[in-house]
């Protein structure tokens, strides 16, 4: 039984009224501020900084149960670790034996072409905070910030593929939108015959889909999606998915494609931060306080 | 009187902070749409308790904790529940008279303005979520409410 005393001398509600205009108009203010200008992105880092050990520490205890069943894991499941992880590297190692010369005669013929390409040139590895931010959107907190050099509009990658790119960046945290977020969409091209499209996010962490691809396109199951690098913000030539469903209805003008994301969206702990071309990778970040956010894409800011 | 607010801030912070930690807590995807707003009926529940103490300033302050967290536009959470906290405290002497089951369903009603204004910002911004599972969080949230208004006052009594 829920029971609130009347210990309220008065029921006093002068200025009730008043207060919540006030409050009101300053939340309106800010919503304003924030969508049309940039004015409110000093406040925004700031508050960030202060809800940060709000984050870790919800954080923690998860990550810390993970590393103690980590620590008391078994000698047989790290031998079975260690034997898969093996294999892995064998096949890795394997795949990368022809990699060196493809690479080299892939700079050479794009030389031809007078066409450099989008090197990712330096990573940074974050961890992905244990929080949930917004049970309708996919996003995910990384540790990794503006004093890391992260930026707006990065991309991310993951073990597998494409894992999405940065949101927004606090000073010592950023927001990492999931290629299968509902509002991303990403340029790829089939990896079989050069077919581009964009493949966009369901909202739903398993499936992509490709909007875009009329019945006769040449798409089929199985076929390998890779970044195709238009539009400049991720590297080109990242899996970003395989074509897991084609349906062609002939009344229809365009096919539904279904796609399986190559990154392991749900499951990653880690991800990795890509810097494009030599020129666009910013120094460094020195642990300097208050350094400005590094230019994107090596356009210089001002 | 001063003595008085003074005293009954520790545990509105407390249980404010305890409410913000839940709203953020890693939960199974599939739970993860019927988690309740805690944080909003925390701020409902010192609203209507005794408004004096917090009132709008903590509603506008919990809100603006929201909107960082989440990532939002600035001042979407902290315009929805300045607003719904008003509301809650011009009520809060007829809710406190309330049976049980009114108070859920005025909870409810105010967890779904609550929801609204948060969709009409969504909207307006250009950042819609149109998804139905939003608007399960209202029925969840009254659902919860006798049980969390029972621990907060217990909480209250300390």
């Amino acid at each position: 039984m829920v029971a609130f005393r009347n210990t309220e001398a008065s029921g006093r509600t002068t200025g009730l009224l008043l207060r919540c205009v006030l409050y009101s108009l300053l939340a309106l203010g800010l919503i304003i501020f924030d969508k049309r200008y940039d004015h409110v992105g000093q406040i925004r880092r700031f508050l960030s900084v202060v809800a940060y050990p709000v984050q870790v520490a919800v954080a923690s205890p998860f990550e810390g149960w993970d590393w103690f069943r980590e620590s008391v894991s078994s000698r047989e499941t790290l031998r079975a670790d260690k034997a898969k992880l093996e294999a892995e590297l064998r096949l890795a190692n394997f795949r990368l034996q022809r990699y060196e010369a493809l690479e080299a005669e892939s700079q050479r013929l794009r030389a031809l072409r007078d066409n450099t390409a989008d090197v990712a040139n330096r990573f940074v590895v974050g961890d992905i905070m244990d929080l949930d931010i917004d049970a309708f959107r996919e996003r995910v907190l990384v540790d990794k910030g503006a004093r890391d050099g992260v930026f707006v509009g990065q991309a991310v990658l993951d073990a597998g593929g494409v894992f999405g790119q940065v949101a927004r960046v606090e000073e010592l945290t950023s927001e990492v939108i999931l290629v299968s977020d509902a509002a991303h969409a990403i340029p790829v091209q089939v990896n079989r015959n050069g077919l581009r499209t964009i493949a966009v996010g369901t909202g739903d962490m398993s499936r992509l889909k490709l909007p875009y691809l009329s019945t006769s396109a040449d798409v089929i199951a199985g076929d390998l999606l890779v970044t195709s690098g238009l539009g400049g913000g991720f590297p080109a030539g990242y899996p970003v998915g395989t074509v897991a469903e084609v349906k062609r209805d002939p009344a229809q003008s365009l096919a539904e494609v279904e796609v399986r994301p190559a990154a392991a969206l749900d499951r990653s702990r880690e991800v990795m931060f890509v810097w494009l071309k030599p020129d666009a990778a910013p120094a460094p970040a020195p642990p300097a306080a208050a350094a400005p956010p590094p230019p994107h894409q090596g356009a210089p800011k001002k | 009187m001063m003595r008085d607010n003074r005293v009954r801030r520790l545990p509105m912070a407390l249980s404010a902070l305890v409410a913000l930690a839940l709203a953020v807590i890693p939960l199974p995807a599939a739970v993860d749409a019927l988690r309740p707003d805690f944080l909003v009926l925390v701020v409902f529940y010192w609203s209507i308790e005794s408004p004096r103490a917090g009132g709008l300033a903590l509603a506008f302050i919990a809100g603006l904790a929201l909107d960082v967290i989440r990532g939002v536009v600035l001042g979407q959470h902290a315009l929805a529940l300045t607003l719904m906290a008003a509301w809650a405290t011009h009520l809060r002497l007829r809710l406190r008279v309330f049976s049980v089951l009114s108070q859920s369903l005025t909870i409810f009603a105010l967890l779904t303005g609550y929801q609204f204004v948060l969709f009409w910002v969504d909207g307006a911004t250009g950042s819609p979520v149109t998804t139905f599972s939003r608007w399960l969080a209202p029925v969840i949230g009254a659902l919860i409410w006798p049980l969390l208004a029972g621990v907060l006052s217990r909480l209250h009594d300390h």
